[in-house]
C-alpha cells in the first residue's frame, strides 16, 4: 500500500554534498541525501524515485568521473523550492558525449550488464540535462503537478 | 543493505531477497549467492526489495544469461511495484523470466532448508 503525504511547506532550501570518489562512498552519500529530501517528497513512490535517480548520479559520477578514487570528489547541490527538488551533480572527469547516448535498452535488447542508468534517471526525473561536455548533471523532480 | 533468505529444495533455489539491490557489495552479495547454486532452478524473490540500480538491473541479466549457459532456469518474482517498474522501464521485463510469486514458479512455499545471508 503506498502512502501519501502533503508535501512539507518551506522556503527555498539548499546544500551541498562532497563525496569521495569511491564506490563505498556512495551508500553513506546516497542515504545522507535522501534524510535532506525525504520529508519534500509527496509519497513513498516519489521518494523513490529520488532514490533511484540519485543513487544512478552518484554511481556514474564515481565510477566514470573518478574512476572509483577515493582522492577525487564529487559535488552535489541540493535546492528545494515548494515546486520542485533539483540536484546538480559535478565530477572531475572529462566528461561524455551525452548525444551518443541512446532509448536502445528500453526495448530489452541491451543483454550487457551496462548502459541502464540514464534511462533510468529519464524514467524516474521530470528533467535531466548534462552540462560541461557531460561532467556536470542536472535533474529535477517536480513536486507539485504531476500526476504520479 | 541486501538480506537474502535462502530456501533450499532438492531441485530450485529460492532467493527471498529484502531491501536494496544496488551497487556494491549488495550486488556482488547476490552474484556470489545465485552463481554458488547447483539447483536447475533459482528463483530470486525481489517481491520485498524497495530499490534497485542499473548495476542490479545489470546482475539480473548477468544472472539470466548464467542460467542459460548451463542449462538451468532463472526465475524472477517481482511483484514489488518498485522492481517490476524498472524492470518495465528497461525493457528487461520482456528478456527476463518473471513470475508474480514464487507459487506460480512452481515452487512450494513450505519445503527445504533455509540460510540467512545479509549484505
Amino acid at each position: 500500500m503506498q502512502r501519501t503525504r502533503p508535501p512539507v511547506k518551506q522556503q527555498h532550501l539548499s546544500r551541498e554534498f562532497v563525496i569521495t570518489g569511491n564506490v563505498a562512498a556512495l551508500g553513506p552519500a546516497r542515504d545522507a541525501i535522501m534524510d535532506f529530501v525525504r520529508q519534500h517528497c509527496t509519497g513513498e513512490q516519489q521518494e523513490i524515485d529520488v532514490m533511484v535517480a540519485v543513487q544512478e548520479a552518484l554511481a556514474n559520477a564515481i565510477l566514470h568521473g573518478c574512476r572509483n578514487d577515493a582522492a577525487k570528489l564529487v559535488h552535489c547541490t541540493v535546492e528545494i523550492s515548494p515546486s520542485a527538488i533539483e540536484f546538480t551533480i559535478r565530477d572531475p572527469g572529462p566528461g561524455f558525449d551525452s548525444g551518443g547516448v541512446t532509448d536502445a535498452i528500453e526495448d530489452g535488447t541491451n543483454l550487457t550488464q551496462h548502459g541502464r542508468g540514464i534511462c533510468l534517471i529519464r524514467g524516474v526525473m521530470d528533467e535531466l540535462t548534462y552540462r560541461h561536455n557531460g561532467a556536470e548533471l542536472y535533474m529535477k523532480k517536480e513536486i507539485v503537478g504531476k500526476s504520479e | 543493505m541486501l538480506k537474502v533468505d535462502i530456501q533450499s529444495a532438492p531441485s530450485v533455489a529460492t532467493l527471498h531477497c529484502s531491501g536494496r539491490l544496488v551497487l556494491g557489495v549488495e550486488a556482488e552479495t547476490l552474484r556470489c549467492l545465485t552463481t554458488s547454486r547447483t539447483e536447475r532452478h533459482v528463483l530470486l524473490d525481489l517481491s520485498r526489495v524497495q530499490i534497485v540500480d542499473a548495476a542490479g538491473l545489470g546482475l539480473l541479466v548477468e544472472l539470466h544469461l548464467w542460467a542459460h549457459k548451463r542449462s538451468a532456469r532463472l526465475s524472477i518474482a517481482s511483484r514489488s511495484l518498485p522492481a517490476h517498474r524498472l524492470l518495465a522501464m528497461t525493457g528487461l521485463d520482456r528478456v527476463l523470466h518473471l513470475v508474480g510469486l514464487p507459487a506460480e514458479a512452481g515452487v512450494e512455499s513450505r519445503c527445504g532448508e533455509w540460510q540467512i545471508m545479509t549484505a
